[in-house]
């Protein structure tokens, strides 16, 4: 499956909850497919989308938070999988997985050998994975209503359509973010 | 800075606005700490960077938190300071241990210890050291400035051994 395609998918059943993106390609992708308020775009401090998220559901227990995460990024903070299942967070984390830095020019990552899935099992989440299109519009239905973290890996291919820059000044995506909440 | 006054100083920020506590424990900041989880206020992250990444999502959801964290994690938490906290222009506090203030502190607690004035200089974080004689002026100093939406730390000196 192609990164984009898949990052619209899970950005259609998102509606109007709040995401963080994972910096690169992830949130120049959501940026391109599906603009929203309700985006935090996450330009620079690599790792940290899934604890931004993590701080979004702590203070809205009441709201189903997506984190758009990728391999490279979530192998950066593994241990926000350890906070956010220990809290029993109601995040939906989303994992591109192309087993590579693709952003920085496709230096592999651990993610081909190290089962991503199991860990956030392990930590608490409820633990699902898609391989094509069609798989994930089916998970994305399944875990539309299901409380506590969530963990959805998809994987994704390196190379296909890209995306260009986010090109809203950060203060402006956090702006439009708060009043979004 | 003494028991007395880091209980205090936690009652202090909690009453006075602070809405979260967020952070990696110091042994210097015990108490403050065991005030926060004693009235289960605090969460404990895993690391400095992903505490301000809570911290950041809490900010942006209308509350004012504070940070804490011994001098080290600010080392380690200088890229998420400029590129996440300072770029979007996120208000919070950070309250840090100040390791190595004495020189004759624990080796690895010593050069840390001597640059960080200019770490938090640097990074763009204006701080205040607070001590238990002076604590209520630099936290009221701290609040007003992350209502007012900025960025700001206070700062307690390690002063005993152990």
């Amino acid at each position: 499956m192609i990164r984009r395609r898949a990052v619209k998918i899970v950005a259609y059943h998102m509606r109007d909850d709040p995401a963080v993106s994972a910096n690169g390609f992830i949130s120049r992708d959501l940026h391109e497919v599906l603009d929203k308020k309700s985006n935090f775009y996450m330009i620079g401090s690599m790792g940290l989308a899934s604890s931004i998220a993590a701080g979004v559901a702590i203070k809205n227990p009441h709201r189903r938070v997506f984190v758009l995460d990728g391999d490279g990024n979530l192998l950066m903070n593994l241990g926000s999988l350890a906070t956010i299942g220990s809290m029993k967070l109601n995040l939906v984390h989303v994992v591109f997985d192309n087993r590579a830095h693709e952003s920085t020019g496709g230096q592999p990552t651990a993610s081909g050998s190290v089962k991503l899935g199991r860990m956030a099992a392990a930590a608490g989440y409820k633990s699902y994975h898609a391989k094509t299109e069609a798989e994930l519009d089916d998970v994305m239905e399944r875990v539309a209503n299901s409380k506590g973290p969530v963990f959805v890996l998809v994987r994704v291919k390196t190379g296909g359509e890209k995306s260009g820059r986010v090109d809203i000044p950060p203060v402006e995506i956090r702006r439009r973010f708060e009043l979004s909440l | 800075m003494n028991e007395e006054a880091q209980r205090d100083a936690f009652m202090y920020m909690l009453k006075k606005g602070v809405t979260d506590f967020v952070g990696v424990p110091d042994s210097t900041l015990k108490h403050f700490i065991a005030e926060g989880l004693a009235r289960k206020k605090a969460v404990i992250a895993t690391r400095e960077e992903e505490a301000i990444g809570i911290a950041a999502g809490m900010s942006m959801s209308g509350g004012i938190p504070l940070v804490f964290m011994q001098n080290a994690g600010l080392a380690n938490s200088i890229s998420t300071i400029t590129s996440l906290v300072r770029m979007y222009e996120i208000p919070m506090i950070f309250l840090v241990g100040w390791r190595g203030y004495l020189d004759d502190d624990a080796p690895e607690h010593r050069t840390v210890g001597r640059i960080q004035p200019k770490l938090l200089e640097l990074a763009g974080i204006e701080a205040r050291v607070i001590s238990e004689d002076d604590w209520m002026e630099g936290c009221s100093w701290a609040l007003r400035t992350a209502k007012d939406g900025g960025r700001c730390a206070l700062v307690v000196r390690r002063m005993f051994h152990d």
